[in-house]
């Protein structure tokens, strides 16, 4: 399975990529795991989360096709 | 039909005329109200900002979008129509960044639902800035 990860804002560039793939995660924590991994200074950085365009605070599981981004603190207007 | 929230660059003045100009045909309502968020010249630790570059999630922005519209017009029975627009990419200092246009039966709603509205946005809408420097240097805010 792989799921599509968005990164946002300040993410992004912390990430250096707005889009990127990862295969074989189960669920958000795990997912949140990975990109720890990848981009060690994200933990400096507020973020929330939505799956599918929907914003959730809960630990979900994933499946193959989901799209996860990571969202600053929103600063519109 | 799907209403697109957001525009490249500054929301265009020949934009705002054109809702302006439509006002004529909503003879249900008494009082529009206007607001437009213009980016501002500030001084950070002695640099000027000289414009600001936003990004959005375009699909969770017309998510909220219509969320923060059906909380408008379930909370103020006189509101006829709302319409919002937000800029993405650059937009420069003195230019307008985000339109919010309320129609309502009278001008109290009109005013307090438009207040509401630009509110709502700060709070829900996916869109993040950049604040560039003269020297080309940026923030995130």
């Amino acid at each position: 399975m792989e799921v599509k990860v968005l990164f946002f804002g300040v993410l992004a560039e912390v990430s250096g990529t707005s889009v990127k793939h990862y295969r074989d995660v189960k669920s958000i924590n795990d997912l949140k795991l990975r990109i720890n991994d990848d981009f060690p200074e994200i933990v400096h950085y507020n973020f929330r989360i939505s799956i599918n365009s929907e914003i959730t605070d809960n630990n979900l599981l994933l499946k193959s096709g989901d799209e996860v981004a990571f969202l600053p603190p929103f600063a519109g207007g | 039909m799907e209403v697109n929230y957001l525009t490249e660059g500054p929301v265009s003045q020949k934009l705002i005329s054109r809702l302006i100009e439509k006002t004529g045909l909503k003879t249900d309502s008494g009082g529009h109200m206007i607001f437009l968020g213009q980016v501002r010249a500030d001084e950070i630790k002695g640099k000027k900002v000289k414009a600001i570059e936003y990004s959005a999630y375009k699909e969770l922005v017309n998510a909220e979008a219509e969320k923060i519209k059906k909380t408008i017009l379930s909370e103020f029975s006189e509101v006829k129509s709302i319409s919002i627009i937000h800029s993405t990419g650059i937009v420069k200092a003195g230019e307008i960044s985000l339109l919010v246009f309320v129609s309502a039966g009278h001008r109290h709603q009109a005013m307090q639902a438009c207040s509401k509205t630009v509110e709502l946005i700060k709070e829900n809408l996916p869109v993040w800035k950049k604040e560039i420097f003269e020297d080309d240097s940026h923030i995130w805010k």
